[in-house]
């Protein structure tokens, strides 16, 4: 019977959707799916989808380093360094989507409009550089205010634009910005066919592409905006449906799994944070945040990321750093609850539980993270805090955090490492000069991190650097500005016949999250 | 009275009516003696049985977190009638005050009571509810609130409508003649003839109002966990459907029940009170 209801509900929820895709001529599409809004201009985007549409839109100088960690040649073959000087020798064989060579001027020019438009990933670069220069055709100077090591690493979140095109559609020196939330201008392996920031991104290969597409490359992406489980679920097992987005709850991929989908994981130097806000009460007290972190259920909270008997989507965490990255330290013991310690740090605590209560904030677009806010109330309310459950929009999410006052005191989010080096991680997250957004919304200001964590930027020396993060790293386990729950393994359900390459094969997986995604690297049937 | 709890009682759909919602008070008044795991209706988790499909252990299976879907039904409908006693305890009375007044004095009073209760009427009812719980935090008290502001205008209407009837009647004219003050007139003379309308639609409405606050719950807005709450139970579903589907099918059944039930007794209650 169980089998019955579920064969009809399924047939059912099939006969309601109304995604139907046209039948076309044998093509080989891939389709996608992500959490909306899609942001293809790349000096706008940060979060998962919009890394995945830029790095198959655009080019940057250097690439995370496959199957490694640090980074290798993409646009350029070569690069000196002269203390804060870096020179890049560009490739001369590529072109921009519209037949244009891509040139130093383009470098130079790119930089610039991310940092004049001051949104997405510029603030990596803040403070950073003090001038990009085209010295020729295709060598590019970067000038460096004072040593920056992470720099190279932070050069994968630089997307290179068209120039000419950028500056065709300018209006009144808004450097093409509505133009290019709607309209790409890159040199990437795929071009924009349309764009619908909240429904859907199409996208054709680009023939001309410097590097070789794999065997059954997709011709054209279909690149879909907040789908919902059960319509992922319906859509994938008629065939009409190619990788899951990362944020299905559990169930939802080992359904897909049972069906025949093949499950891969990312790791993408990513953990997941539950960020405490340090500057409401009772929260601003850290022997309140150490009773929480003490009293959280690490146990349990692995049990619910394995999927299934073969595929789990947690590490068990040691520290703030995800393995990795610079700073991570294999000998200390992963977390595990202590209830005795929790009520000893509840005890100093200057707060009175029973008069602060604690609001638990789960993003409404992953439905899973509810479960970690209930273990939490469950939990906490052993501990005399009375804890209360919002379910907030994405959206709403990255208002609310602008302001301490008006963010939640808990909200469980994966962040990801920007780029392969530690610092683009730790620093946005606690440098306290980093403005509030979902990534630093614990709003963490700690003078002696700070130090660490500029001296970090600074040191070239790698043990050095190891040094100085595994202090940043133990400070932060002593603070707990945030609950270290786990590690992210990021899971994908990618539809039988379709074969997600640098996920499947580990010599050939990106470390950092979201760069694995190059669509011309997955290999579909054909569809008719 | 006797008339109509006769009529009730030997027509099968209003007692089928009755059954379903005795059933649901029954269910929402010994919620703790009946309920198979009462502290499930609580934050509690239990993963070790989470996502179970029916079973003699579980009837009506587990959500995600394990709790029994029974025992959150149960207590899901003690939410459900609250929120509708307490919408039909305001909402009424002010509408029918409202419509009272409007119909008999008439006049500007007329004119101005009825436009406001135009404008509440021209703005879809989910529309306003929304409206109203997005300036305000999402709590139960006040979805009650958002509903109770969609509800009044309805008695003031249908109210108004039965008033401006009567007051041409012979026996109202008669209290006029002998003096009777317009207070008097309005509420010992004409509400009386309007009780059964009101009855009838209080009775109708109780289903509509637990179908409406499942709808602000559905959509995120009434009721917050750990609370069990029909609508909110039926929106969490959706998402393991079509694979878990106890977790929507069994809340979404239990707002049939109480719906449906209300309704069949509204309806003969309809035939009974105004034949018409």
């Amino acid at each position: 019977m169980g089998i019955n209801i579920k064969t009809a509900l399924l047939s059912s929820t099939m006969l309601a959707l109304t995604l139907a895709a046209a039948p076309v001529a044998a093509e080989r599409i891939l389709r996608a799916d992500e959490v909306a809004v899609g942001e293809i201009d790349p000096a706008k985007g940060t979060d998962y989808a919009d890394t995945i549409l830029a790095i198959n839109l655009y080019d940057t100088l250097v690439y995370p380093k496959q199957g490694g960690s640090g980074v290798q040649d993409h646009l350029a073959t070569d690069w000196t360094i002269d203390g804060a000087t870096y020179t890049f020798t560009l490739r001369d064989d590529v072109t921009f989507n519209t037949g244009n060579p891509l040139t130093a001027a383009d470098v130079a020019y790119s930089y610039e409009r991310m940092m004049a438009m001051g949104q997405g990933n510029s603030s990596l670069f803040a403070g950073v550089v003090d001038s990009v220069e085209a010295t020729g055709d295709n060598t590019v100077v970067f000038t460096l205010t004072e040593p920056f090591a992470p720099f190279l690493a932070t050069l994968v979140r630089m997307p290179i634009v068209d120039m000419a095109t950028v500056k065709a559609n300018e209006v009144d020196g808004d450097w093409a910005s509505t133009w290019m939330s709607q309209n790409s201008a890159g040199s990437g392996q795929y071009v924009i066919t349309s764009h619908d920031p909240q429904t859907e991104t199409v996208m054709s290969y680009d023939a001309d592409y410097f590097m070789e597409p794999v065997e059954g490359y997709p011709e054209t992406v279909r690149f879909r905006y907040g789908l919902e489980p059960s319509t992922v679920r319906a859509l994938m097992s008629r065939g009409e449906h190619d990788i899951s987005s990362q944020w299905l709850p559990p169930e939802v991929y080992a359904g897909l799994a049972e069906d025949g989908a093949t499950l891969v994981t990312e790791a993408g130097l990513t953990g997941e944070y539950f960020k405490l806000n340090t500057q409401r009460a009772p929260l601003d007290d850290v022997h309140c945040r150490r009773a929480l972190a003490y009293a959280f259920d690490y146990a349990t909270m692995a049990q619910l990321t394995q999927i299934n008997a073969d595929t789990s989507t947690g590490n068990p965490m040691s520290g703030a750093i995800p393995q990795g990255l610079t700073g991570y330290d294999a000998s200390l013991p992963v977390f595990a609850q202590d209830m005795a310690l929790a009520q000893e740090e509840l005890a100093k605590c200057a707060y009175d539980p029973a008069d602060y209560p604690i609001n638990v904030a789960f993003i409404a677009e992953t439905p899973a993270r509810e479960r970690g806010a209930l273990m939490m109330q469950a939990i906490y309310s052993t501990l005399g805090f009375d804890v209360e459950i919002t379910r907030t929009p994405w959206a709403l999410f990255t208002e609310q955090v602008t302001d301490p006052a008006t963010s939640p005191h808990v909200v469980e989010i994966a962040i990801s490492a920007a780029s392969p080096d530690t610092d683009s991680l730790l620093y946005a997250m606690y440098h306290s000069s980093q403005p509030p957004t979902w990534i630093s919304s614990s709003f963490y200001a700690n003078p002696e991190l700070d130090a660490l964590l500029d001296q970090g930027r600074v040191e070239t020396d790698a043990d050095a650097r190891q040094d100085i993060y595994a202090k940043a790293n133990a400070i932060l386990a002593q603070e707990v500005p945030d609950i270290f729950a786990y590690e992210l393994l990021s899971p994908f359900a990618v539809r039988e016949g379709v074969t997600f390459h640098n996920l499947a094969d580990p010599a050939r997986t990106y470390p950092t999250s979201g760069f694995n995604m190059r669509f011309a690297d997955i290999s579909v049937p054909e569809t008719d | 009275m006797k008339r109509a709890a006769y009529i009730l009682l030997s027509n099968p759909l209003s007692v089928i009516g009755l059954l379903l919602v005795g059933a649901v008070f029954f269910c929402a008044i010994f919620a703790d003696f009946i309920a198979p795991y009462p502290d499930h209706a609580g934050a509690v988790i239990n993963f070790a049985f989470a996502n179970k499909p029916p079973s003699a252990e579980y009837l009506l299976g587990t959500d995600v977190v394990g709790r029994d879907i029974l025992t959150r039904i149960i207590y899901a409908y003690q939410v459900a009638l609250g929120m509708g006693l307490v919408v039909l305890l305001i909402a009424p009375p002010i509408g029918v005050a409202v419509g009272l007044i409007a119909g008999y004095i008439g006049g500007w009073t007329d004119f101005i009571l009825m436009r406001i209760s135009d404008i509440f009427l021209s703005i879809p009812p989910l529309v306003l509810a929304l409206a109203i719980m997005g300036l305000l935090e999402p709590t139960l008290f006040n979805a009650m609130l958002a509903i109770t502001a969609m509800w009044w205008p309805w008695y003031a209407r249908l109210v108004y409508n039965i008033t401006r009837g009567e007051k041409v009647e012979g026996y109202v004219l008669a209290a006029e003649v002998i003096g009777a003050s317009k207070a008097h007139i309005m509420f010992r003379e004409i509400l009386p003839n309007c009780v059964p309308a009101i009855v009838t639609k209080m009775t109708l409405d109780f289903g509509f109002v637990i179908l409406i606050a499942s709808s602000l719950s559905f959509l995120g807005l009434g009721v917050q966990a750990p609370t069990p709450d029909l609508g909110s139970m039926v929106s969490e579903g959706t998402r393991y459907l079509p694979d878990s589907w106890w977790m929507t099918v069994f809340p979404g059944l239990a707002i049939v029940i109480a719906v449906f039930g209300f309704n069949l007794i509204g309806d003969v209650l309809r035939d009974v009170l105004e034949p018409d």
